[in-house]
């Protein structure tokens, strides 16, 4: 069966409106690049470099030279894909060379990333560029075509269905929407995952669950059924299962979709409140650059299937890279258009 | 232009056969599933079954009694006076009834109301992602969703089936007397017909029946894409695909049973 057509979906309707690039046709059998293209080094890039040895407190890691030439060296002109990592931080999440097609879509095509441990992470970038392709190789609801995720060193594509399920204990995700169970009010909505792998007690699952609620204040609407809550609501209260048995990694796929901006920046504030509460990884997917400016430490951009660039969120908002600027600043001119 | 038409012929025919190669691994999950232990899906087989049962046993009940009426009935009621031969009418409602009409009629109503259904609840929940979010929260959707409306349907259609051949002979009852028939008579030749086979075939292949909706429906619901109105294209795939599924299984289980049971071919 085949998992995330909602992606498939998403991908084909930008496909239509023009914003996908479609495999060659000439390449139809599944024949990926073997090897990645290179883009040229640019001037800025050695500029950029000798800026950012100035600055101890990280450390550029760029990609290899990789061999140049072929059809794909102009449309990866921008993505220098420097890492800049935070030293003394390990990767809780790393892609490794992935590549991910939907039939002639290939959507992820050579994704080298590194989210770091402890840290509001988040990966901005176009519609329709992968951003919640990549949430969903994380929890292995996606395997990728080539290439490897790691997750705190471990490989999830290779992990038998067992080891899946207990590594997915690791994990808090929220999902568009909330994607709350229609069936179960929002207290048992809350309380499914503590019913479901602890052997806690009612009382104390009513503790924890009141205290989730009250934390994304929805303290007063347990007993309501999510078709009686509204989008933000909704938010809020998957938010809150998704915190209910204290992950270690928390994913949120676009948390601000649909919501006004007041609400929007509401949100990037219960984010940033909840994180400093209880600590842990956060993962969010958006391309909003506002709840960027307000929330992220780190930032990755993603484009054509690949990292433009990523690091700490200071140096990516001073960044001379012509797309990232563009991309962060919201300006329409550059790299990135309509097509 | 040549690999245009290979495209267009090749690329939706190996698409169909990744679907039914997809659905065949998701019989052998539920079978496996629905053995291996735990069990939680106690509660969801039940709530499937009633639901099922409120559903259909209704429009289960008028379509046999009038279809019956009708095909069989009526039709067969003409052919055999002009014989003088409407006292065979209880025997030829053993062929018509008991081994086609009952399973098949039962077959359809079963698809086209709770099929449709479960097709229809399992692709709002994939559309609203929330059998990716049961996934991250650790529940086999496969072990908790598809097994109980496995198991619901297959006991649905195999207790329908039974219901489904009194409303059938009784449609034959009222079309023999119609046309000038005697019901002592009728029951005579339908039970020197009817045997044991007949009535657990029919039984036996009610309930796959209900294997392969479940199988069907359940699939395409898991798979819906594209929003609602990629749920509603799921939910009319769903009914196509098990029509033609039954009516295909319909075939080699009926000349598996003749071939096998070659008693039950004489006509007395």
């Amino acid at each position: 069966m085949t998992p995330s057509d909602d992606d498939r979906d998403r991908i084909e309707e930008e496909e239509r409106e023009g914003d996908i690039d479609e495999m060659p046709r000439d390449a139809v059998d599944g024949d990926l690049d073997p090897e990645p293209q290179v883009e040229p080094e640019l001037e800025e890039d050695e500029r950029f470099e000798d800026e950012l040895e100035e600055a101890p407190h990280v450390s550029v890691v760029s990609e290899p030279d990789r061999a140049a030439g072929g059809g794909d060296a102009d449309e990866f002109q921008y993505h220098t894909e420097a890492h800049h990592a935070v030293e003394g931080v390990p990767d809780a999440i790393q892609f490794i060379d992935v590549h991910k097609a939907f039939g002639r879509n290939r959507v992820l095509r050579g994704l080298n990333l590194g989210i770091p441990e402890g840290k509001i992470s988040m990966i901005l970038g176009p519609s329709g560029t992968g951003k919640s392709v990549c949430i969903k190789h994380m929890v292995g609801l996606l395997y990728p075509d080539q290439g490897d995720i790691l997750v705190h060193g471990e490989s999830v594509p290779s992990m038998p269905d067992i080891e899946l399920f207990e590594m997915r204990k690791k994990f808090g995700v929220l999902f568009q929407d909330g994607a709350l169970f229609g069936s179960m009010n929002l207290y048992d909505n809350v309380a499914f995952p503590l019913r479901q792998h602890t052997d806690k007690g009612e009382e104390e699952i009513a503790e924890i669950v009141d205290r989730r609620l009250l934390e994304v204040g929805l303290a007063d609407s347990g007993d309501k059924m999510p078709n009686e809550l509204s989008g933000g609501m909704r938010k809020r209260a998957g938010f809150a299962r998704a915190l209910v048995l204290d992950p270690e990694i928390v994913l949120f796929d676009e948390p601000d979709s649909g919501l006004d901006p007041v609400r929007t920046a509401l949100l990037c504030e219960l984010i940033k409140e909840v994180h400093q509460e209880n600590g842990g990884s956060y993962v969010v997917i958006t391309h909003d650059i506002m709840s960027a400016r307000r929330v992220a430490e780190f930032i990755a951009v993603l484009w054509r299937g690949r990292i433009v660039e990523s690091g700490p969120a200071s140096d990516l908002f001073n960044s001379s890279n012509p797309f990232v600027r563009q991309f962060l600043t919201g300006e329409s001119s550059g790299p990135l258009g309509m097509e | 232009m040549v690999r245009a038409v290979a495209d267009r012929t090749f690329v939706p025919a190996r698409g169909v056969l990744e679907e039914a190669g997809d659905m065949v691994i998701l019989t052998g999950k539920t079978i496996v599933s629905a053995i291996r232990p735990p069990y939680p899906y106690g509660g969801e087989f039940v709530s499937q079954f009633l639901f099922a049962l409120k559903l259909c046993w209704f429009p289960l009940l008028i379509t046999m009694f009038v279809i019956s009426y009708a095909a069989p009935g009526l039709q067969a009621a003409n052919f055999l006076t002009l014989f003088g031969a409407i006292d065979r009418m209880g025997g030829f409602f053993v062929l018509a009834v008991v081994r086609e009409f009952a399973p098949v009629i039962c077959s359809i109503i079963v698809a086209g109301v709770a099929g449709t259904a479960i097709t229809a609840d399992l692709g709002a929940r994939k559309i609203r992602e929330e059998l990716d979010a049961l996934q991250v929260l650790g529940v086999d959707p496969v072990k908790n969703l598809v097994v109980p409306r496995f198991l619901a349907l297959m006991l649905i259609t195999g207790l329908f089936d039974v219901f489904a051949i009194f409303a059938g002979v009784a449609g034959g009852v009222v079309a023999n007397l119609v046309s000038g028939g005697a019901t002592g008579p009728f029951f005579a030749t339908f039970f020197t017909n009817a045997s044991t086979t007949d009535l657990w075939g029919s039984v036996l292949k009610c309930t796959l029946f209900g294997a392969i909706t479940a199988v069907i429906c359940c699939y395409k619901g898991m798979t819906a894409s594209g929003g609602a109105e990629g749920v509603g294209r799921a939910v009319n795939q769903a009914v196509v695909m098990t029509l033609m599924a039954t009516a295909s299984f319909n075939y080699v289980f009926t000349q598996t049973l003749l071939a096998t049971h070659p008693e039950i071919n004489i006509i007395r």
